[in-house]
């Protein structure tokens, strides 16, 4: 198990290195020069110039990529052209709204996807089952945003139930009362991801059921809960963690879209809004944070898969 | 089992008929789109804009008076140039470097490292970075939808192709005195036809929901183009007055996904059992 997970940091490393120069190479390859991009249009030739030596933009590139990831290796992500602060405090001040996103969705995705793809594998081919699977199906064909204006447009503007956009912190007025700017948000985010689990869920509880413990346990007289719970639910949850590293990216890609459609003041609209704005170094600077975190946890959830499963470490 | 027959009204696939029968609604409306269309979706009309469907605008017009009828019916070309586009960029630029990763090991081993540096980046965000280095046009957001969606083909025609290798046909093949192409081409892929073929089912889904976000981002295709992405873009802004302008381009996208999805569904379970678990769809 040690030397499992020794291997797969090793591997990691390079992956993240080669990552990062990706990153560098794409915000490189963007046509503009930065320093004219900060100064604006007033600057002379002269300014220009100046900055571009200021900044070590006049380097050879290699040269470059090593400043910055020795900078970025020490927390310096350099500085916004839009917000003129450091890039770290400004990921910072999405993180909040974004990560209380991510957990109030994974709640949702648990709550609902779980339980129905457990359903929907014990009744296999019932008419439960048809519908749960059809409706998760059906789910993941709607696009994000068009589901979180049609929240917006039934809670929001039509029952005026919950707030349609922003998220006040929640050290803010309100306190926790604030989060119900994140219960439409979070449930838009939730649905695709929800139905994938569900799908998951259901095939890999169909997988484990044709498995030969599982008519063992039921030959040997066990009651129908226990074998699905002890014997198929469990061993089924191992392919489903399994899962939580590809939601993570799905979760990322699709926050993106919905911190817009809410105005929220996350990670994701600040990708988007950084791209509109050209902040490259912003872009930069978010882009390989997330590359990272998603690295990071599709390792632990390798880990975690050759913890749960000591086959698979083995291998 | 004969994929065809998975489609037959009467099988139990009743589901992934109906989708054949939409998808089948939705190329009429691309191919026709000139003869379907009852307006110019580009004609701008003032005095109409934001009327309510009704007798002479069955889906009602935008914010610039635009027919929202005829625009969906052109957004229907758009929708299939983008899928097949990327279908068409994945696929082969995929099948090229899984085959070829999994047939000569050690350009496999740099392949496949480049392959996996890419699934770093969770995809819409793969796609937002390329967007940043290119023009907003038809042919980039393919390009840009299509590498995303290289990445996967990659990985799992490696794993299908690692498989095939060792199998005796191959190898009785090769000491017949094939060669590499022969091998690839003519012994190896003919046997990927079918999971491709799946596979490129749900590609093709999915590039709908990629392009219609990066539309919606303001990242994708030009927004005078009538796709049902930038519709959907465009209506945001007057959510409450004309809900018509988010319901209509909608629903056609939602549709045509799942449509594609079940088809798609109904393909893999035809397939060959050794490749079922390879290819995940939604």
């Amino acid at each position: 198990m040690l030397a499992y997970a020794i291997k797969r940091i090793f591997v990691l490393i390079p992956t993240l290195l080669a990552a990062s120069l990706l990153v560098f190479i794409f915000i490189h390859l963007i046509p503009g020069d930065p320093a004219a991009v900060l100064l604006g249009d007033t600057a002379t030739p002269e300014d220009v110039a100046q900055l571009t030596r200021e900044m070590g933009l006049d380097k050879p590139l290699y040269t470059q990529f090593v400043l910055w990831l020795g900078n970025f290796l020490q927390g310096d992500l350099g500085t916004s052209i839009f917000f003129q602060a450091p890039v770290l405090s400004v990921i910072a001040d999405g993180a909040e709204t974004s990560i209380l996103l991510a957990v109030m969705t994974m709640f949702w995705i648990v709550i609902f996807g779980v339980p129905i793809g457990v359903v929907s594998a014990t009744k296999h081919g019932s008419w439960i089952d048809q519908v749960s699977s059809g409706g998760a199906m059906f789910a993941a064909s709607i696009p994000t945003f068009w589901l979180g204006l049609y929240l917006i447009l039934i809670f929001s503007v039509t029952l005026g139930w919950l707030p349609s956009s922003g998220f006040p912190s929640i050290s803010d007025e309100g306190g926790l009362t604030n989060l119900r700017y994140l219960l439409l948000p979070s449930l838009t985010l939730a649905a695709p991801n929800a139905a994938l689990i569900i799908r998951l869920v259901r095939a890999s509880m169909l997988d484990v059921q044709r498995e030969d413990h599982v008519r063992t346990a039921r030959a040997k007289g066990l009651h129908p809960l226990r074998v699905a719970y002890a014997h198929v639910f469990r061993n089924a949850l191992i392919a489903v963690a399994a899962a939580f590293g590809f939601t993570f990216a799905a979760l990322v890609s699709e926050a993106v879209v919905t911190e817009t459609v809410f105005s929220l003041p996350g990670v994701g609209r600040l990708v988007v809004q950084s791209i509109l704005r050209r902040d490259y170094p912003v872009i930069q600077g978010v882009i390989l944070v997330i590359v990272i975190l998603y690295m990071v946890t599709n390792l632990l959830v390798d880990l975690a898969y050759g913890w749960l499963d000591p086959r698979v470490s083995l291998k | 089992m004969n994929a065809l027959a998975l489609f037959n009204p009467y099988s139990g696939r009743r589901l992934a008929f109906l989708g054949l029968v939409w998808l089948t609604f939705i190329l009429i409306c691309a191919l026709a789109a000139p003869l379907l269309a009852p307006f110019d979706p580009l004609a701008i009309a003032p005095v109409d804009r934001l009327s309510e469907p009704g007798e002479s605008y069955w889906f009602g017009t935008d914010n610039f008076g635009r027919d929202t009828l005829s625009r969906c019916i052109y957004g229907a070309r758009m929708a299939l140039i983008i899928g097949l586009g990327t279908v068409v960029v994945s696929l082969t630029a995929g099948s090229l470097i899984g085959m070829l990763s999994a047939y000569f090991t050690r350009l496999g081993h740099v392949l496949m490292r480049m392959i996996d540096v890419l699934m770093a980046f969770p995809a819409l965000l793969l796609a937002l970075v390329l967007m940043t280095l290119l023009e907003r046009s038809v042919a980039n957001t393919i390009i840009v939808i299509g590498i995303v969606y290289t990445t996967t083909t990659a990985r799992i025609l490696f794993g299908m192709t690692l498989k095939l290798k060792n199998e005796v046909f191959v190898e009785a093949a090769v000491c017949s005195g094939a060669g590499h192409c022969s091998v690839l081409f003519r012994h190896i892929l003919p046997n990927l036809i079918s999971p491709l073929l799946v596979q490129a089912s749900f590609i093709f889904a999915f590039a709908q929901l990629q392009a219609a976000a990066l539309d919606f981002l303001g990242l994708g295709l030009p927004p005078e183009i009538p796709s049902w992405g930038n519709m959907l873009s465009e209506s945001r802004i007057y959510v409450t007055r004309a809900p018509w302008l988010l319901i209509f381009p909608g629903i056609l996208i939602i549709f045509s996904v799942f449509s594609m999805n079940l088809v798609g569904d109904a393909l893999r379970d035809s397939i060959d059992p050794r490749f079922k678990d390879d290819i995940a769809g939604v």
